[in-house]
């Protein structure tokens, strides 16, 4: 019992990491008051490190009846999730410091959302599922109302709580419906149950439900709506945090749903997935075309990019999967350098926030200004930077799949969304300077250089390990 | 008591269930009557006055007359209430307070529903009276009801959460009794018979004694724990010290400012069936319930009395012992009421959050621990 | 009828003669008491003055913050009863991990009660 007890506890560590290192955060910042936020946050960022090589380096396994698999999609992701978490801990101090608004709860809270999407990738049934999500969604809906006393962030806490608390009723139908219809919890009983008798109404009726609850978390179109105002609204560095790791963890969970619990039933469910891809980067491509605002911007192009991302799902091939995991991972790195430059920009103070705001900005901070036209460029799809490569496995992917109509349209969407970030860059280069800028923060401008040199030319030599791990993870689930 | 079964004669079943309770409810109700006197009594007498003495010899039939002159008095309705939530109000009041009399051990075998499960009934139900008080303070549409009733409703529910706890002390004392004597399923030990028959014996067998002297060392959470109780019950009951919510001074008299008549007889009768049935609750808990503090076994084997035989008598004996130590802990609580001044709200937040519940949680573990660790052979 | 339920009908008639008790007592004084509203008398009560204002108002937010803990504590209070009848039928092994596994969960809520008492959450001034 002990010992089971005890190497059990050995796979599932990266989440005691994070759970004892939220709580002991937690009393060191209630007792030293915020005073103590300094060492809060080095104390979170040296638990999400010490997580992260838990989760690379620890023991795989099935645990808690198979509630919880650590295998190596899981460790991929959680490798990602806690580098990104780690990242937005470093802004988010930075950001408070200069704000003069320096609470303990923030790294509290992302640790207490990092796990929540830690058990996501993990998540082997319908309850850790649904408890994970709930882990994670709350800590960012207190987030993104981070700064209380402003009128915009108080709104999109409350948007995002209201829309989230609706998604989390639709999953909340759609798990009853599988469990009525499948009679379990568990993803490989469900599995069973599908192969047995097939996939009749009530199950896909519920697994219906189902993603779209996952595709609110994830702010794939039609359920995107609470996205543009909650990274309008949201402090910038929780933005960076909302942007980067949440959509990872909802796509793995998408994967491991839909893979090892409802594959009996992929025909149906990539109907639906492809509907969502599609609406997800025509939104996406078009929302972004009318946006003067850089975070609305931003968040029309992740719901594209989302919709990409699920072409990799839908494909429902292990090389569709690794496609996928690559794509949100350089994705990730991309819109962690946007917001980073968000970060180091300001003028008299104010945080940058307008896209015409960013003009002349060649003039007066070159590698910032390089840094963003670098992560454009990334974004919008040129190659040799690392959104070329990451759609090329996405659509390389659906097109092996046979789903060439589709993959064409996404090609058409990103043609148009690159009319978007082509006038960023000219607002950039070519107009003229209205005011100087204030001197950038360095722990931002840093990393927006690293994501920077990241999207060209490291990536050419990342990609090599990033595809091999990826592949591995994909295989993993045990596709074909 | 004959006995019918329900399912060859189930009106021979409900019939008698149904004497049960109307014998309960008329027992309550009487003893009600008396014990609201014995309440002013008693305070008359801390504070050297002689109290309701002109109604019957020594006032003792005032409570009926209060009685009588509630119902002939008029019903006043406020012009802005919500008549039907500010008439179900007490009505709700009152029935929630004496259906919780259902699981209420009086003697071995006199239950009126001898439910396994019967500690969280009283539980649940023992929440619900705050709609009576909520609902009666909303419906009045007048601003002291309102307070009264935000107050008493804050109150209540910060001191329900220590009286779980303190509930749950209980429940792993008698689980552990039972799994030591191997007798029936250890779910019983949320059933208020086999609480109070695990106390049987000698009066160290009592829980508030730790429940037998193997287990004595529990005494030092156990009697904590039964004040922790007591004042808890004060307080959920809106009793002085804790009558914040109809503090005269400040709030008139809280949520039933606005009702007269029958209406506020119902509430009064339910807030006084809810102090007694606390009493009971304190007595079955924590102080054997109906078992005599001396053992019993073989007394009335075999004998017989004014034709009725033994058994009978045992429970009425075990009854005696019940409502001996009940009125105990009601005279307790009247010289409560004439003695302690009265608390202020945030002494009566900080108590409840501050220290009943942070103890009564270290008590629920050490408990615990001890049925887990202890050596008991 | 099923036994375990049969437990329960006691209650449901209990219930029943305490609603014909409570409805009898409202029906004897609205039938017997005399019945003379006017405005002054129906007025709600506020010491002698004309109601200011209506009674439905704002009122403190720290109510609100009492009902959320305790809802937090009253569900630990639910999760600890079954553990609390089951713990002590186990083998000895095993009821060492379950008495573990509900230390950690009461640890858990606990320093969330640290918390908020150290945030003020529990204080009335």
């Amino acid at each position: 019992m002990m010992t089971d007890l005890s190497s059990a506890l050995m796979i599932c560590l990266p989440e005691l990491i994070l759970a004892v290192g939220a709580m002991l955060v937690l009393m060191l910042g209630a007792f030293g008051g915020e005073r103590s936020t300094g060492a809060a946050t080095m104390f979170s960022g040296a638990a999400l490190i010490a997580g992260a090589f838990a989760a690379a380096l620890g023991p795989h396994g099935t645990l808690f009846a198979g509630a919880f698999h650590m295998d190596q999609l899981a460790a991929y992701s959680k490798v990602a999730i806690y580098v990104a978490s780690a990242f937005a801990v470093v802004m988010g101090y930075g950001w408070m410091n200069r704000s003069n608004e320096r609470k303990f709860e923030y790294p509290v809270l992302i640790l207490l959302a990092t796990l929540g999407m830690s058990m996501m990738v993990s998540a082997g049934d319908l309850i850790s599922l649904y408890i994970s999500i709930e882990l994670q969604s709350l800590a960012l809906y207190i987030l993104a109302a981070f700064q209380r006393d402003d009128a915009r962030a108080s709104e999109a806490g409350l948007k995002y709580f209201v829309l989230g608390a609706l998604s989390s009723g639709i999953l909340l139908y759609g798990i009853s419906l599988v469990y009525g219809f499948a009679g379990s919890m568990g993803f490989t009983q469900i599995a069973h149950a599908i192969a047995a008798g097939g996939a009749n109404h009530g199950v896909v009726f519920g697994l219906v439900f189902l993603i779209c609850g996952v595709a609110f978390k994830a702010s794939a179109a039609p359920f995107h709506m609470w996205t543009p105002d909650v990274y309008e609204g949201a402090p910038t560095p929780v933005v960076a945090f909302v942007a980067a790791a949440p959509k990872l963890a909802a796509m793995v969970l998408f994967v491991r749903t839909l893979s090892m619990g409802f594959f009996g039933a992929h025909e149906q469910w990539a109907q639906v997935l492809l509907v969502i891809a599609v609406i997800s980067f025509v939104v996406g491509a078009f929302g972004g075309l009318m946006q003067r605002d850089v975070k609305r911007l931003l968040a029309y192009s992740s719901i594209a990019n989302i919709g990409y991302a699920l072409l990799g799902i839908a494909a429902g091939t292990q090389l569709g999967v690794q496609a996928m995991l690559v794509f949100m991972v350089l994705y990730m790195i991309d819109v962690t350098g946007f917001f980073a430059c968000l970060l180091a920009l300001a003028r008299n103070g104010r945080p940058i926030t307008q896209i015409s705001d960013l003009s002349g900005l060649k003039g007066s901070k070159p590698g910032i200004a390089l840094a963003i036209t670098a992560l454009s460029l990334s974004v919008l799809g040129m190659p040799p930077f690392s959104g070329f490569w990451a759609k090329f496995y996405v659509f390389k992917s659906a097109f092996d799949a046979g789903l060439w109509q589709i993959a064409i349209a996404g090609l058409v969407a990103s043609v148009v969304a690159a009319f978007y970030y082509l006038r960023m860059i000219k607002i950039m280069w070519f107009d003229a300077s209205p005011a100087p800028v204030d001197g950038s923060p360095s722990e931002a401008r840093w990393i927006a250089f690293a994501c920077a040199l990241f999207s060209f030319p490291v990536v050419l030599i990342a990609l090599h390990f990033l595809d091999q791990s990826a592949g591995l993870a994909a295989a993993s689930l045990g596709l074909h | 008591m004959p006995v019918f079964d329900p399912n060859t004669d189930p009106l021979g079943y409900v019939l008698i269930h149904l004497l049960g309770i109307v014998l309960v409810v008329v027992g309550v109700l009487l003893s009600l009557a008396f014990l609201l006197l014995a309440d002013r009594k008693i305070w008359a007498g801390v504070q050297m006055r002689k109290g309701p003495n002109v109604v019957g010899p020594f006032g003792l039939l005032q409570s009926f007359a209060d009685f009588f002159k509630f119902v002939f008095k008029e019903i006043v309705i406020p012009a802005g209430a919500d008549k039907g939530v500010f008439l179900l109000a007490p009505l709700l009041s009152f029935i929630f307070a004496f259906v919780m009399w259902a699981a209420i051990p009086f003697a071995p075998e006199w239950v009126v529903a001898n439910i396994n499960v019967g500690i969280l009934y009283l539980f649940a139900v023992s929440s619900l009276g705050v709609y009576g008080i909520i609902m009666g303070g909303w419906a009045s549409n007048s601003k002291y009801p309102f307070l009264g009733s935000l107050r008493s409703a804050a109150q209540m529910v910060s001191y329900e959460v220590s009286i779980g706890f303190v509930i749950i002390t209980v429940i792993l004392l008698t689980a552990i009794k039972l799994a030591a004597a191997h007798q029936g399923s250890l779910v019983d030990a949320m059933n208020l018979q086999a609480i109070a028959s695990m106390q049987q014996g000698w009066f160290w067998n009592w829980n508030v004694f730790g429940g037998g002297l193997k287990h004595l060392p529990m005494i030092i959470v156990m009697f904590p724990m039964m004040v922790v109780f007591f004042v808890s019950f004060l307080a959920e009951t809106n009793r002085p010290p804790f009558d914040l919510p109809e503090a005269e001074s400040e709030l008139v008299a809280g949520y039933q400012v606005e009702y007269s008549s029958t209406p506020y007889l119902l509430f009064m009768i339910g807030e006084y069936s809810n102090i007694v049935l606390m009493c009971a609750l304190m007595t079955t808990l924590f102080f054997g319930g109906w078992s005599p503090p001396y053992p019993t076994t073989g007394w009335f084997e075999g004998w017989s009395f004014l034709g009725i035989d033994a058994s009978f008598w045992g429970q009425l004996h075990a009854l005696v012992w019940f409502c001996i130590k009940t009125v105990f802990w009601f005279f307790m609580v009247a010289m409560m009421k004439a003695i302690v001044p009265r608390y202020r709200y945030d002494q009566l937040m900080r108590l409840g959050w501050k220290i009943f519940l942070p103890t009564s949680l270290v008590a629920v573990a050490a408990v615990a621990a001890w049925g887990v660790f202890a050596p008991l052979g | 009828m099923n036994a375990f339920l049969l437990q329960y009908l006691p209650i449901v008639i209990f219930f029943a003669i305490a609603t014909v008790l409570g409805l009898g007592f409202m029906i004897a004084a609205a039938v017997m008491a005399p019945s003379a509203p006017d405005a002054e008398k129906n007025s709600a009560y506020e010491c002698g003055f004309n109601a200011f204002d209506d009674a439905r108002m704002k009122f403190d937010v720290r109510f609100y913050l009492v009902s959320i803990l305790f809802i937090i504590f009253d569900l630990e209070v639910a999760f600890l009863f079954p553990w609390a009848v089951s713990l002590f039928g186990m083998p000895h092994d095993k009821m060492v991990y379950a008495f573990v596994s509900m230390m950690v969960f009461l640890g858990v809520l606990t320093v969330g009660f640290i918390y908020e008492w150290k945030k003020g959450a529990l204080e009335w001034e």
